[in-house]
């Protein structure tokens, strides 16, 4: 599992960088693994609210569907539409693949650093 | 340590690098590592291995075998022939499924019963209950033989290449064989649960079964795990028990014809007698019936039907989310996802699968059973209503080798609308090309066509073409023909003649010739028939002929001569199979396209055929007449026995067959193959007027007339006697060419490199026909080739194939070019151009052009001087 030191993840499998003031969140290789093909991804759109710890969309895999949990509290300001055609960039790359960025960020989840983050995956298995 | 169980394959699945998850107590590979996905789409594209020894696999033994399955299953285990396979329901008291089940008939004495995973304690705690009133034993075999699925496309190809090309098994839906794969036992079934039309389940024993799958692995097969399975039945629209069979999202059982499977599932034949879950399920059987007649005044016993569904926005539906209709909540998605499918370009047999990868949200519903076909509905995904619409089938297999998706909403291309300023005049340029093109610069192969002579082509054309004249035979007048129309004196002089130079053609009593296809000649002749099976008792419903023994179409049988043709509405169903009375000539094994003669007279010996149906449309060899005549003849066995030649009908002769001779009792044809007519039909008999059977005779003439024509075509009858005078005259060397033409073209084309079909022995062919094998579903393609290329030839499926778009083969005549005089040195080189654009792709259509171009004149026909002299005059009198 490829897990970057460079990002912040959260325990539902999200990780997040900040580009300045703006939050870009997607997720991560051990999510994308255990969720296997992803075949459809539902986005939130620019200008919608989101909320720490709270959904802001869902991936379909072919088995299953998973919430997306929003790590902070903003506003939507880009979506990654690309995904909607190719949901598959998910499983290729998930790091270049982020899915949305939010800004007037007012507030964050406890975010895990890589190596605890890992941690909690191998707890999971 | 799990506590679940694991297959043979279990190490095999966690070295491949598998997920391996809990399924029915089984720790089964869900997927592996390249994904659901591919795994789903290497299926439809080439080639899977699924391990199903989690699958409970029960045998069942004993004297009251075939009535203990006839109690505890839905199906009419008295169907089941030997080497054959069943799907069935288990049946509780309410007609709710236990189960779902596949039987397998491998062997005389024993059934092999699979059922699902989950449920075979379950299952076995049922079974072996009710077996206690039964004098059978069951025994539980699903440790000693381990089973593998190897479903797709090339699934075929590689079990062949193991098998050393012996046919793994008839190329029938739910076929079944025992055979050696490089010295290994294994039971194959020609089934499975991905709605592929190529696709086995191998049944291997436990210490074989990893030599097994690696093998299929190395040839190319790559494995698939629980995950592709399930979205590949479910586009495939099969049901998965705890989906669509079962209990439903409220908890209440789903009927078992709420279930499109379940009409072919359950039987309510006689032969079953009182069987667990009768009642119920003829209860729902009727409201089922009901339904599909769109009476929905009743749904009680079926409210609601398992569907397909297909999401129209964008989302995907999973198991359990509601469905509306108008505003109404009508039932619950049973399965649904996002399955992926290969585009396809093009139309018809030119589709072309690309490699570009789309997906589509499809699923199965079960929703109240008054929603039709193509109704827009709602799903209900975490809140938000989506658009959906209840489809007719999500995937077809009708066109092997592969299973097609069917994309809702696809419409075909409109067709180029007729010219608006002279459509008239549009339509002659038009017809000069193709007669041009047909006449002067194709070489024309197909069997099934000639070329009639200029004489014969102006008689069609004249005066007769626009009369009438019906006439029958009225004892009143001693059996004189009576005609209904005055000014028809020609008309009965030229009917006249031509049976008569018929009967002198085939050596025969009797000739009908008002048929004007040889399919209406087999019509008229089986209404004959059954009408005179009837003759003493008019007061019932006609009984309907069974047995009747006649070659399978995938054998080369004659369509006219199948109940999908004109046996349709003349053919018994038989009680006990609940399938048409129909039994199939065997084929030798060491040569498909000759009938075993000795398996042939151990079937008549069982079935007593009251009709034994000769000929084919793929025929390359003599039909065992002779021989078969004089078996029922020493075995006293009552029937008739008919030679259908309509490929055949202008080589009856010295140099193939003399089919009156050899003891046939009609011959039915047609006259435009290779005799040398216009398109018509004729039958002859051989029945003399004091022998009982001249009243079938008699018959025949009234199913012709009036029970098949009005008009019976006057203009190519007309044109049809002179064809009779060509073929009496010219006879004998037209057919020894012919036939010589056809063993030397096959000879030809052998030594070009191409892999001509039959019998060394007999230079591969008896007939006109020559048959070319061009690789697995490669004769539609090749096909099209060749007529690009200005040659034109049938592609068609040999007895191995699937159906005509699985074709691997080309079907070849020698009597349209025969006739434009044609001998061994043109089909030489006929054989070199086609090896040249089959084998090395080139571009051969100039060449082929040129050597049609220099024979253009009819051979085999009069061209005498005072004949032509007459033949101009003819034409310049009547004006052509």
């Amino acid at each position: 599992m490829n897990h970057p030191t460079e990002l912040k993840y959260t325990k539902s499998h999200e990780w997040l960088r900040m580009e300045g003031d703006i939050a870009v969140i997607g997720i991560s290789d051990y999510a994308q693994d255990a969720l296997g093909d992803v075949v459809f991804i539902n986005l939130p759109q620019e200008g919608d609210e989101t909320t720490a710890g709270e959904s802001f969309g869902d991936v379909e895999s072919v088995k299953a569907v998973s919430e997306l949990i929003c790590p902070v509290t903003g506003t939507v300001c880009a979506v990654n539409e690309e995904l909607l055609d190719a949901p598959e960039l998910l499983n290729q790359d998930p790091y270049a693949a982020w899915i949305i960025k939010v800004e007037n960020v007012t507030e964050t989840e406890e975010l895990l650093e890589a190596d605890e983050y890992e941690a909690v995956c191998a707890a999971e298995h | 340590m799990s506590e679940w169980k694991r297959t043979q394959f279990y190490d095999t699945h966690v070295a491949a690098g598998a997920t391996m998850v809990e399924f029915g107590g089984w720790d089964m590979p869900v997927q592996y590592p390249t994904g659901i996905v591919a795994e789903h789409l290497y299926t439809r594209h080439f080639c899977s291995l699924f391990d199903v020894s989690h699958m409970g696999r029960i045998l069942v033994a004993g004297p009251q075998r075939v009535e203990f399955l006839q109690h505890v299953l839905t199906s009419n285990v008295c169907a089941l022939d030997l080497n054959r396979a069943q799907y069935c329901m288990i049946s509780d008291e309410n007609g709710y499924a236990i189960d779902d089940a596949y039987l397998y008939r491998f062997e005389e004495e024993r059934f092999l019963l699979v059922v699902n995973a989950a449920n075979t304690d379950k299952d076995w705690a049922h079974l072996t209950a009710v077996a206690r009133d039964f004098d059978c034993t069951l025994t539980n075999i699903t440790a000693d033989w381990a089973a593998i699925a190897v479903q797709g496309p090339k699934s075929k190809e590689l079990l062949t290449v193991l098998s050393g090309g012996e046919a793994v098994t008839e190329p029938m839906r739910n076929a079944l064989n025992t055979l050696e794969l490089e010295g290994r036992l294994v039971h194959v079934s020609k089934t499975g649960y991905t709605g592929e039309p190529i696709g086995y389940e191998v049944y291997v024993k436990s210490e074989d079964c990893v030599w097994l799958w690696n093998r299929l692995i190395e040839l190319g097969a790559r494995p698939a795990g629980l995950g592709a399975r399930d979205t590949l039945r479910m586009e495939a629209g099969l049901p998965l028990y705890g989906h669509e069979l079962g209990l439903d999202t409220e908890g209440k059982p789903i009927p078992i014809f709420a279930v499109p499977l379940a009409r072919f599932a359950v039987s309510f034949s006689p032969l079953k007698g009182d069987f667990i879950g009768r009642e119920p399920l003829l209860r729902q059987s009727e409201a089922f019936k009901r339904i599909m007649n769109r009476d929905f005044s009743d749904m009680t016993e079926l409210p609601r039907r398992i569907r397909p569904i297909t999401m129209l926005d964008r989302g995907v539906m999973r198991a359990g989310m509601p469905v509306y209709y108008k505003g109404q909540e009508v039932g619950w998605v049973t399965s649904g996802t996002m399955v992926p499918y290969y585009r396809s370009e093009n139309e018809g047999l030119e589709t072309v699968i690309t490699d570009d990868v789309v997906k589509r949200s499809i699923g199965s519903c079960y929703i109240a059973s008054d929603i039709l076909d193509d109704e827009p509905v709602e799903v209900d995904v975490r809140g938000r209503r989506l658009r959906a619409v209840i489809p007719e089938r999500h995937l077809d297999n009708m066109a092997p080798p592969f299973a097609r998706p069917i994309i809702y909403g696809t419409e075909l291309s409109e067709r180029p609308a007729a010219d608006t300023v002279h459509p008239a005049l549009t339509l002659l340029r038009r017809a000069e090309e193709n007669h041009l093109w047909r006449q002067k610069h194709c070489v024309n192969l197909i069997p099934s066509e000639n070329t009639p002579s200029r004489a014969v082509q102006m008689l069609c054309a004249s005066d007769p073409s626009c009369r009438y004249a019906e006439h029958k035979k009225v004892k009143s007048f001693y059996d004189k023909d009576i005609f209904y129309y005055q000014g028809t004196g020609f008309i009965d002089e030229v009917e006249y003649l031509l049976v008569n130079e018929m009967r002198k053609y085939f050596g025969c009593t009797e000739v009908e010739t008002r048929v004007i296809s040889g399919q209406m000649a087999n019509t008229a002749v089986f209404s004959a028939l059954m009408d005179w099976k009837n003759r003493l008792d008019r007061r019932r419903t006609p009984e309907r002929l069974g047995y009747v023994m006649n070659n399978h179409i995938i054998k080369g049988g004659h369509l006219s001569a199948q109940p999908m043709g004109a046996l349709h509405d003349y053919i018994a169903v038989d009680p006990v199979t609940e399938r048409s009375a129909i039994v199939n000539f065997p084929v030798c094994k060491d040569n498909i396209f000759k009938t075993d003669v000795e398996e042939t007279k151990k079937l008549i010996d069982q079935y007593r055929p009251e009709f034994i149906i000769f000929g084919k449309s793929m025929i390359i060899q003599k039909e065992p007449v002779a021989e078969i005549r004089r078996f029922v003849d020493e075995q006293k066995i009552p029937t008739t026995i008919m030679y259908d030649m309509a490929h055949v009908l202008g080589i009856v002769g010295d140099y193939f067959q003399k089919p009156f001779e050899e003891g046939a009792e009609i011959v039915t044809g047609s006259t435009h193959k290779t005799f040398f007519g216009p398109q018509r039909g004729v039958i002859a008999v051989n029945y003399k007027e004091d022998e009982l059977k001249y009243g079938l005779w008699q018959t025949i003439e009234n199913r012709a007339f009036p029970g098949s024509v009005s008009n019976h075509h006057l203009g190519t009858q007309l044109g049809m006697l002179m064809a009779a005078y060509e073929m009496n005259t010219f006879r004998d060397e037209y057919q020894k060419a012919v036939v010589e033409n056809a063993k030397h073209f096959a000879k030809s084309l052998k030594a070009q490199g191409l892999d001509v079909c039959g019998d060394p022995a007999n230079d591969y062919t008896e007939t006109h026909q020559v048959l070319v094998s061009v690789g697995y579903g490669a004769g539609a393609e090749i096909a099209r080739r060749l007529e690009e290329n200005n040659i034109i030839v049938n592609y068609q499926a040999t007895p191995d194939e699937e159906g005509f778009t699985a074709s691997g083969a080309l079907r070849m005549g020698t009597s349209e070019m025969t006739r434009f005089g044609f001998g061994p040195k043109e089909f030489d080189r006929l054989a070199e151009l086609m090896a040249d654009c089959i084998l090395r792709g080139k571009d051969v259509g100039e060449d082929v052009s040129r050597l049609r171009e220099g024979y253009t004149e009819m051979h085999y026909c009069f061209k005498d001087a005072e004949f032509e002299t007459a033949l101009e005059g003819f034409a310049g009198k009547i004006g052509f």
